[in-house]
């Protein structure tokens, strides 16, 4: 079965057997946000939900993660952890799944990261299509992420009183094998998909002021813009908007050691380039000094750098590091800011 | 594991105790930490005193020419000096005391009674005296923090204080961010290391730990102005725990421009 | 999406784990800088090539990237000169350890002096302060393999006489005739005989022959800017400008974004580049490193 149908009324006994693979961590209300959280129950999660404060990169990409035990007397490097357990991101929008996507372009890079593909093989993705805009934050359409493009299990679409399941893999084929209640897509129901799908291409539009190409090209030509001055200005070097992305991968390693004084551990924490001292060398020159060369470089490595290196965007307009800003420093307002000034020049 | 174990001991100048309290707080990582290092001097949980340490841990900050002659004299013998919370590291709340002259601040303390604190000094923090080798920053520590250190300073190397702001500790823990409650919050410009401990629980950051080395005190300023707070708010904000004249500097040139 | 490799063949690579080493000698060469030798525990060599780094493991401490200073073509193990710097946890540590000690190491790491197209070519070495680390590494492999390379020049620069550093090794290359080596200070003490003043002020002095010339230019990031002054003025061409540019070097597997300049990893398409490749990072190389516009 490539497309299947379930009834509203029959998600929690699918989220039931869902639980038996593994542990299931979904989109949770917290307080005015939504963050992804352990989920026991299908009516625990708010499926409708805007962007969560982190993205679920906290799960294959924790904010720290063991890389390996030492012992210092007598030396001793034991071989890393490589056994996750297996478990399922339910609900995920089709932004994030793209920043799963980037993630995994990183990851596999030679030299291969052993602790990403390990974690990442035990995922079982099952997304959550989106029919509207969450906020006014998100600029999805002009990546291309409003629409799913693979990297999922299973793809959940909002029928009404169903939900469409696109199945993806054999790993969602298992997951929906044997269950009666999840019947194939039948000729009525396709209809109904495909009005819903029109209606949503409606309503999504590109919120950059120019196509992808011509946004490369002004990158390309702006490295000296007085945008990034004034966007330099304004940063208050929280680092929220770098921790917030689905596409930051940038790490610190660091050693613990328990109080025995031998045991220890080597791990790689979450580190941002918007830190003040991301790149200063130990004898203190710091190589990328002010708030506008580093808000700068988080523009450059999601619309240029990355567009250079895999030809592949890291943006997937979540609408994250515009959300979580207190200096209010807009992604669409920046690219378009780009955009105005060559056209203004042209 | 060391030959002998470095014995250490706190002593404390103008402060509450409360970093103390909160090292006796520590529960079974004490006596784990005591495994490896002897206590000779701490009168929150014990009643003995030894004379000699290794490692001198001091909580409170100096305000009177007695504290500075007794912090001299125990420093002396001490081969590591450990930093123990904000009024230790940066004068804490004492401060507030630096705000007004001296004799100010005694008349409206003690009205027109005799001078009971003759030798009394403007507060400052022990590094003004002394060379500190770690800070253990906070109001009160963070008792993590105060275990890392203790490896650090086992381990032989420097312990090094963050240099981001809370909100990445506070970013991590998911917290809703409380400006967008309407608060007003020292985070952004504020060292991390406690965990984003009072927003984890929905406060706002009081800046305890200090400033970090950079702060946007300006594009912090716009911020703040946004929230309809004056300048004069937020240096009232600073005051706080950032009076101290290492964070005084940081800020008060770039944002009373 | 599965990996493109066999996960088993990915789960044997282990990029962070460190290979065990021992320091088979070690002693101080100035108040700052210390000297290893190091073997690696499995007998192995460690296979790099002149301008690379390696990541030094210390359990507890850390990682540190530090230059490998000793050619391939001497066998059976490496050296290492390390700086120490007080307010960090590695090189202090390091300093602490004795022969016999062992330490962890990863890589080599990075991109090496371009042998290859140096070979047959007369060479020019800049090295200022700490830049004859990584540069001893090339000048041993240049003097080892003497006949591959035509004219040798050598110009090397410290603040003061008690900053130099291999001063023993220094004077042998002094009475060499088949290189010339000039040494400068910047302020001299009343036993120092030789140079004193900038080390750009050496290079108009240095008579190049007309066949291609490479120079090799390695130092703190304000000398690049004089030096490389110095170099066009002899009309060397751009992409015969060699340079080893420092950066924070956290994982060496060009994942963990510390060393970035522009769309560059340092870690693995540096330290080593060419003027060329400079003027492609332009606006995020040091002011001193890219060259006066």
């Amino acid at each position: 079965m490539k497309h299947g149908i379930i009834l509203k009324s029959d998600m929690d006994q699918w989220f039931d057997s869902l639980k038996k693979r593994g542990k299931v961590y979904g989109p949770k209300k917290k307080e005015s946000a939504f963050v992804f959280g352990l989920v026991h129950a299908f009516k625990e999660m708010s499926l409708s939900y805007i962007p969560t404060i982190l993205p679920p990169k906290k799960y294959y990409l924790p904010p720290k993660e063991s890389l390996f035990k030492f012992k210092i007397k007598p030396y001793e490097a034991a071989k890393a952890t490589t056994a996750f357990e297996e478990f399922i991101l339910f609900g995920v929008h089709t932004c994030d799944i793209a920043g799963i996507q980037c993630m995994d372009v990183i990851f596999n890079e030679n030299p291969a990261d052993p602790n990403y593909l390990s974690r990442k093989e035990k995922i079982t993705i099952i997304g959550i299509e989106c029919l509207d805009y969450c906020d006014s934050y998100a600029t999805c359409a002009s990546v291309g992420t409003h629409i799913h493009k693979g990297g999922y299990d299973i793809m959940l679409t909002d029928l009404g009183t169903a939900y469409l399941v696109h199945i993806n893999s054999e790993k969602g084929e298992h997951l929906i094998k044997g269950k009666k209640y999840i019947r194939e897509l039948d000729l009525e129901t396709r209809k109904k998909w495909d009005k819903i799908i029109e209606e949503k291409n409606k309503k999504f539009k590109n919120e950059f002021k120019a196509e992808l190409p011509e946004v490369s090209k002004v990158f390309e030509e702006g490295f000296f813009s007085p945008v990034w001055e004034d966007v330099g200005k304004r940063c208050v070097g929280c680092t929220n908007c770098t921790a917030v992305c689905p596409t930051c991968y940038c790490f610190d390693v660091i050693d613990d050691v328990s109080l025995n004084l031998s045991d220890g551990e080597r791990s790689r924490v979450w580190s941002y380039c918007q830190m003040d001292d991301f790149a200063r060398v130990a004898t203190g020159e710091d190589f990328r000094p002010g708030r506008g060369p580093r808000q700068r470089h988080r523009y450059f490595r999601k619309f240029k750098y990355s567009v250079l290196k895999y030809n592949k965007y890291f943006c997937t307009g979540c609408g994250r590091c515009t959300r979580t800003c207190m200096a209010k420093i807009s992604l669409k307002e920046t690219v378009n800011g780009l955009l105005d000034e060559k056209r203004g020049k042209g | 594991m060391p030959k002998s174990k470095p014995r250490v001991a706190f002593f404390e100048f103008t402060d509450c105790e409360g970093c103390q309290l909160q090292v006796a707080n520590l529960g079974l990582s004490l006596l784990e930490l005591t495994k490896v290092v002897d206590i000779v001097n701490f009168r929150e949980i014990m009643s003995e005193q030894g004379k000699n340490y290794d490692v001198l841990v001091v909580e409170g900050s100096i305000s009177s020419k007695h504290d500075e002659e007794r912090l001299r004299a125990i420093a002396a013998k001490a081969k590591v000096i450990v930093a123990l919370g904000a009024c230790a590291t940066t004068g804490g709340v004492n401060n507030l005391k630096n705000l007004k002259s001296l004799e100010e601040q005694k008349k409206s303390v003690y009205g027109n009674v005799i001078d009971p604190v003759p030798d009394a000094l403007p507060t400052r923090a022990i590094d003004e005296i002394v060379k500190v080798d770690y800070y253990i920053h906070g109001c009160p520590i963070y008792g993590p923090e105060f275990l890392k250190v203790m490896e650090c300073i086992l381990l032989g190397k420097p312990y090094k204080v963050p240099q981001y702001p809370v909100c990445v500790e506070c970013k991590q823990n998911e917290n809703i961010c409380v400006y967008e409650k309407g608060l007003f919050c020292l985070g952004p410009v504020t060292r991390a290391g406690c965990n984003s401990w009072l927003p984890n629980y929905g406060n706002v950051c009081v800046g305890c730990r200090g400033l970090i080395d950079n702060p946007a005190a300006n594009a912090q300023k716009d911020i703040l102005e946004k929230y309809g707070l004056t300048v004069d708010e937020i240096l009232e904000k600073f005051s706080l725990y950032c009076a101290g004249k290492k964070d005084r500097a940081k800020y008060e040139k770039e944002i009373k421009k | 999406m599965s990996a493109d490799q066999d996960p088993k063949d990915i789960l044997k690579n282990m990029p962070y784990e460190p290979m065990q080493a021992k320091i088979i000698e070690s002693h101080p060469l100035t108040e700052w800088e210390r000297f290893f030798r190091i073997k690696l525990d499995n007998k192995k060599e460690l296979g790099h090539m002149p301008g690379q780094f390696v990541q030094v493991s210390l359990f507890g401490q850390g990682e540190a990237p530090i230059s490998i200073c000793s050619s391939p073509t001497e066998k059976g193990f490496f050296d290492l000169t390390v700086r120490r710097i007080d307010s960090g946890s590695v090189t202090p540590a390091l300093h602490r350890l004795k022969k016999g000690d062992v330490v962890g190491i990863r890589g080599p790491f990075g991109s090496s002096f371009p042998l290859d197209k140096m070979q047959g070519n007369d060479i020019l070495i800049v090295a200022g302060g700490l830049g004859i680390v990584p540069l001893r590494s090339l000048i041993h492999y240049i003097l080892d393999k003497r006949k591959d390379f035509g004219q040798v020049h050598i110009l090397c620069g410290c603040k003061t006489p008690k900053d130099m550093l291999y001063g023993d090794e220094i004077s042998t290359w002094e009475k060499r005739a088949d290189i010339s080596f000039q040494c400068t200070v910047d302020r001299a003490d009343p036993d120092w005989k030789g140079n004193v003043g900038l080390i750009t002020g050496l290079i108009p002095g240095v008579t190049l022959s007309l066949k291609k010339t490479y120079a090799v230019v390695v130092g703190p990031p304000v000398m690049y800017k004089f030096v490389i002054i110095e170099l066009i003025k002899k009309n060397i061409p751009e992409n015969q400008i060699i340079v080893s540019l420092e950066r924070k070097m956290r994982c060496g597997l060009g994942k963990c974004g510390h060393c970035q300049i522009r769309n560059v990893y340092v870690c693995q398409k540096g330290p080593v580049f060419t003027l060329v490749d400079l003027k492609e990072m332009e606006g995020e190389c040091h002011e001193g490193e890219c060259r006066a516009k």
